[in-house]
């Protein structure tokens, strides 16, 4: 028989939703935490770096190992227990790493866990709970990512808007570090103290250290490079760490209670300026004279610039995937996508009717809207908002055959509120001016947008990787984060360059260093591997 | 007018009728069972009732002299010279009610050069056969084969009418029942006669395939049914029994408003109905790439490529593909589920099939308590080593 | 042009819990919903009158809540409702059903296309479409797939078969039963919705029709129910376990096809 080699067998884990191949040489699939412990402590010995994956939906590459051992999580997707803290009317469920949004949802919304593992405690909280009555409100794009890879990047998604991002729904994690020693941290037991921080191990090891003293940007969405405040909950340097300063072994996890309905609402403007005029407004931002504010409180505002409009458009007429999602009308320019939640359809209602007074008054048209007030409606909105990744994908797959060195080039970065409408400037005259095809969607609300360029050559891809340099440090220099969902990863080490500079990604390094001497964990994730003790200061 | 009483006084409010109501029209108001206004007097609550509370109160009826309707007729539909399976499936179905009441199994032919239909379906169990044969009835036509068997039933008068639920037939029934003003049971999977009352238990899934409801038509004649094809097994063809053939006279012609212009027939082997190995998929394959992997699994195995509704309603597959209650009964020797839940208006699709495995991520799915054979984990994995291991194997 | 389509109201959902102890069906408060195939005959009338002009109506039998299910209709584009409802109307199968429906039909008057969806999604049993045409006298067509030509004496579509396609040319007035490939049906708007909550939907009793109360409700039902049941599946089934999973799917597949 003939030998197969690790790539044949196991070639799906040398990627991730980023599109870039790695190499490595084992790879584990943990099932417990101890299973963890062990493959750290060996490779460990024996020098061999570690590339930590989940569900490999990540779109910065943190997942793709370059060389190595892989530590493969999707196999502890179980959860674990359930706490309800009835004083407080606070849900909590433990879980593993490896277990899905979409399972998560599922299981929350039957109430159907497999409890026969679990605490007296946990099957006691489930008293507390009827299907659908809790969720957990993160809402990436993409519903197959695991909790774990969610930590990991700070995931946030369309609801993020009014939830918060992954980091606000943490409530404890635990940690295997580089040594095989675990850290167990809830939220609200340690704290740095002006910029110094002491942690105790389960092994009893105290790890000490200093945290950079950069700032990081005043956005709402926020995962580029290591979260540090001087007073912060330590918790939270690990959220969004990139798997670089260990690998999360067990997670508990904060849920919301379901309102009681849930309206979508699409709505299309004849031109950008005056979408971005009704964001404004849905924002509850003055931006009419002589007409009051609305108070709406959308749970997300998402935006569908022309040219992904008219790629939908295009879709339509060849693949019959997408000839189901709602028809684009040739007048529609610019969408507008809200979710409102409320306690009864009228509330929502009333709501709705104020935004398409507003929506006329900015100069839109009440007809070009699509209101979805049942799940059943609500789910065409999400088909129709998911199309727009799947189609870019698409279309770079369809490049890629022509030039394999063509992969995915998507933005991620947000910026204050009061640079709304400066950065979708800057985004339409450089595109224009280098001629590029792009399209450009996202989490609007939070001036958080994804810009898709579409190169037709090897020539424009390049192009479009240096514009993204460019716009890294336009987007600091607006007091922005260039990676505010997905992780700095590998793919956006260039970007966090522009962000901050050497001195403090030095500091970065330096605290990778506290955690993980020998630079065995996700190396070249977040800065690029520099052997031995260089760039320590 | 007919309605459904509750007598306060007798109900204790036990809840009994409101559990057996399929319509969730009783409430327990002030500890007393009330009917709610969408009650459809459907009558499922009164026997429930063990306090005789439950007053159905129907209006009398005319009742007909029926007592002259006698035999079982099937209308054997055929395309273009050749007999669709569920046919020879209701003539040997036929044959067995036949012999419960003692009476002969009828089949009627229409269409164009089709008199050498007869022996088959006396082989496959008919008693009889009538057949018209002109040029005029090539094409099925609801109107034109509506008037045609209306004549006959009005000039024959059989007690029981059974159509098999193609396309074709679940069209033209509604057409003869309604001139003739008599019932209509749709889409069948059981038949029984209840030989006391001489009638038809006509047997059939309802809600989604939820719950079973078992139909009578007690007043009226013919009792008319159409029946899902590959629900009953054909007789193995006996070509030395003996039948009666009779070739009717050719009427004057029935003009249509409707006409057929022309028509596309799929390709061969897409037809999931007739397939004896289907490789079907569910949302949970994934996406729309991952059914590159049940289609190259359909094809080593020689089979065809079926659908879950979800499947088909995001255009990952055409809807002539779609397995389930909306969709096509289907009764393959094998049918391998992957990613498919098994929701209960999917397995209402299929037939006694003699082997299914499923593969589903969730243990709990459904689809497990119907399988033959089950694995439990991500199809994405299981079907490119399931794959490959065929390929080598065979 | 004047289009009629027949909108039924059915529950949200068709899923039936059993309770354990007692065997019973417990049916929890479900929402109930446009009947999802009408949405597809819904939207193809708005299509025509969006391109040819046409006023389109809705027409339902039901208990009077029904009435939102047809202000819902107006919001996704028909221009107005009518709603046939008298506890006299109660209790009817697709037969007495059909004849009702033809009552509200006759009492709308000169329409050239009535548009239904192929079949509802509580009954499944796509019966009252054509019942309805033969009880009114005219053509019908079912399982249309695609309108390809409408003027104001023919209409030219494709019906989905079971063997393919076929090209259907009828004389109106006539009726069809749509299937979901026909279209992709829209989501009401804004301005819709306001206009939909403004407007009123035509009740249609006992007395505003001429009926023949022998065909009416239950008592112009020949079909009866005699028992309802949960359908049980008993299948002895092996689940394959371990680490060389497909390996074993594949030899017991290939056993299969050997043995057939």
């Amino acid at each position: 028989m003939k030998q197969l080699k690790f790539a044949e067998i196991f070639g799906d884990y040398l990627r991730d939703e980023s599109r870039q191949i790695g190499t490595a040489e084992s790879i584990l699939f943990s099932k417990t935490e101890e299973e963890i412990v062990k493959s750290i402590i060996d490779n460990n010995k024996k020098n061999i770096h570690i590339t930590t994956q989940g569900a490999r939906t990540g779109l910065a590459a943190s997942a793709v190992p370059n060389g190595g051992h892989i530590i493969n999580l999707s196999r502890m997707n179980k959860v674990l227990g359930a706490r309800y803290d009835k004083e407080n009317d606070r849900f909590f469920l433990r879980v593993q790493p490896g277990v899905l949004l979409i399972e998560v949802r599922k299981y929350l919304a039957n109430k159907s866990f497999i409890i026969n593992d679990w605490d007296e405690e946990s099957k006691r909280a489930l008293k507390y709970m009827d299907p659908g009555e809790w969720f957990y409100s993160t809402d990436p794009t993409e519903t197959s990512a695991s909790i774990g890879g969610m930590v990991a990047c700070n995931a946030s998604g369309a609801k993020s808007f009014k939830y918060g991002s992954t980091r606000d729904h943490i409530e404890s994690i635990r940690i295997v570090l580089s040594d095989g020693d675990i850290l167990s941290l809830k939220r609200g037991e340690v704290y740095a103290n002006d910029g110094k921080f002491e942690l105790k191990t389960e092994k009893n090891n105290i790890i000490k250290g200093i945290l950079p003293n950069y700032t990081i940007p005043n956005v709402k969405k926020n995962t580029a490079g290591y979260y540090c405040k001087p007073n912060m909950d330590l918790i939270d340097l690990f959220i969004g760490s990139d798997g670089t300063l260990g690998v999360i072994s067990e997670i508990e996890i904060e849920l919301n209670r379901t309102q009681a309905v849930n309206w979508g609402l699409t709505m299309f403007m004849p031109d950008e300026d005056k979408a971005l005029d009704l964001v404004r407004a849905l924002r509850g931002e003055k931006v009419i004279e002589d007409f009051p504010t609305i108070n709406i409180k959308p749970s997300a505002i998402e935006l569908f610039n022309h040219n992904a409009l008219n790629m939908l458009r295009e879709q339509q007429k060849i693949n019959p995937a997408f000839a189901l999602i709602q028809e684009v009308k040739e007048s529609y320019h610019t969408g507008i996508y809200i979710e409102i939640e409320g306690d009864s359809n009228e509330e929502v209602w009333s709501k709705v009717q104020k935004i398409g007074n507003v929506m006329m008054e900015i100069g839109g048209d009440e007809s070009s809207t699509w209101v979805a007030k049942t799940p059943i409606y609500l789910e065409k909105l999400h088909a129709f908002r998911h199309a727009c990744p799947e189609c870019v994908n698409m279309k770079i797959d369809e490049i890629k055959k022509t030039d394999p060195r063509i992969t995915k080039l998507g933005t991620d970065m947000s910026v204050p509120n009061e640079r709304l409408k400066d950065v979708m400037h800057m985004y339409n005259d450089d595109l224009k001016d280098k001629g590029l095809k792009s399209v450009i969607f996202g989490h609007i609300g939070d001036n958080h947008l994804h810009v898709n360029i579409i190169p037709r050559n090897i020539e424009e891809y390049n192009i479009g990787k240096k514009l993204y340099e460019v716009w890294a440090e336009k987007i600091a220099s607006m007091g922005g984060a260039v990676s505010a969902e997905h992780g700095v990863g590998k793919l956006k080490i260039p970007f966090l360059q522009k962000m901050y500079n050497e001195e403090e990604l030095n500091e970065m390094r330096k605290l990778k260093k506290i955690f993980d001497p020998k630079q065995l964990l996700n190396r070249g994730t977040i800065f690029p591997y520099i052997e031995g003790e260089a760039g320590i200061l | 007018m007919a309605s459904i009483n509750i007598m306060k006084d007798k109900c204790v409010g036990c809840k009994k009728c409101v559990n057996a109501c399929p319509f969730n029209a009783i409430e327990i108001i002030d500890k007393k069972a009330e009917i709610k206004p969408n009650c459809t007097l459907c009558g499922s609550c009164v026997s429930s009732c063990k306090f005789n509370a439950i007053n159905f109160v129907k209006d009398e009826v005319e009742k007909k002299d029926i007592s002259h309707y006698k035999g079982i007729w099937i209308f054997a539909e055929q395309r273009y010279g050749k007999l669709k399976g569920v046919a020879l499936e209701l003539v040997g179905q036929g044959k067995k009610l036949g012999e419960e009441l003692n009476v002969n199994v009828t089949a009627i032919v229409l269409g164009d050069n089709i008199t050498h239909l007869g022996e088959e379906l006396i082989a496959y169990g008919a008693d009889e056969v009538l057949l018209m044969d002109a040029p005029w009835l090539k094409d099925f036509n609801d109107h034109i084969y509506g008037e045609i068997m209306i004549e006959l039933i009005e000039e024959y008068k059989p007690e029981i009418v059974l159509i098999g639920a193609t396309s074709n037939g679940r069209s033209l029934a509604p057409h003869i029942s309604s001139t003739l003003q008599t019932g209509l049971t749709a889409d069948c999977t059981i038949l029984e006669i209840d030989r006391e009352q001489r009638l038809l238990l006509q047997t059939r899934p309802a809600f989604g395939g939820n719950l079973m409801a078992t139909i009578v038509c007690p007043d009226n004649r013919p009792q008319m049914a159409t029946v899902r094809p590959k629900v009953f097994k054909s007789l193995k063809p006996n070509y030395d029994r003996e039948g009666k053939i009779i070739v009717l006279p050719v009427r004057s012609q029935i003009k249509s408003f409707v006409q057929k212009i022309r028509h596309i027939d799929n390709e061969q082997g897409a037809n999931i109905t007739d397939a004896d190995i289907i490789v079907s998929v569910g949302k949970g394959i994934g996406n729309a790439n991952n059914i590159k992997l049940a289609q190259e699994l359909s094809s080593i195995l020689g089979g065809a490529i079926g659908a879950t509704r979800a499947v088909v309603d995001s255009g990952w597959l055409p809807y002539s593909q779609q397995v389930g209650q909306t969709g096509k009964t289907v009764a393959p020797n094998l049918y391998i589920a992957i990613g498919i839940s098994g929701a209960i208006q999917h397995v209402a699709g299929l037939a006694d099939i003699e082997t299914i495995v499923a593969i589903n991520s969730d243990p709990e799915a459904p689809i497990f308590k119907v399988a033959h054979y089950g694995i439990v984990g991500d199809c994405k994995e299981i079907l490119p080593l399931l794959i490959q291991e065929l390929k080598s194997k065979m | 042009m004047k289009i009629i389509v027949c909108i039924k109201q059915v529950p949200g959902t068709n899923e039936v819990k059993m309770d354990p102890v007692t065997n019973t069906i417990i049916r929890e408060n479900i929402e109930s919903i446009i009947n999802p195939f009408d949405t597809y005959a819904i939207e193809e009338a708005v299509r025509i009158k969006e391109n040819m002009g046409a006023e389109v109506i809705g027409l339902s039998m039901g208990i009077p809540a029904a009435e939102e299910i047809l202000r819902e209709a107006i919001s996704l584009g028909i221009d107005k409702g009518f709603l046939l409802s008298d506890r006299k109307f109660a209790g009817a199968d697709t037969l007495a059903t059909s004849y009702t429906l033809s009552l509200g039909v006759k009492k709308i008057k000169d329409f050239d296309l009535i548009i239904c969806g192929k079949q509802a999604s509580d009954g499944d049993t796509a019966q009252v479409g054509p019942s309805l045409a033969k009880t009114l006298g005219i053509a019908y067509v079912t399982d249309i797939s695609k309108i390809i030509e409408i003027n104001e004496n023919n209409i030219r579509c494709m019906k989905i078969t079971d063997d393919g396609y076929e090209e259907i040319l009828l004389t109106l007035p006539a009726l069809i039963t749509v299937v979901k490939e026909i279209n992709m049906p829209r989501l009401p708007s804004i301005k819709r919705m306001k206009i939909a909550q403004d407007s009123q939907v035509e009740i249609l009793t006992f007395n505003d029709v001429e009926a023949d109360e022998n065909r009416l409700g239950l008592k112009g039902s020949p079909t009866q129910v005699r028992k309802t049941f949960i359908p049980i599946h008993n299948i002895n089934n092996e689940m394959i376990e371990g680490s060389e999973k497909a390996e074993k799917l594949a030899s017991i597949l290939l056993g299969k096809i050997r043995r057939s």
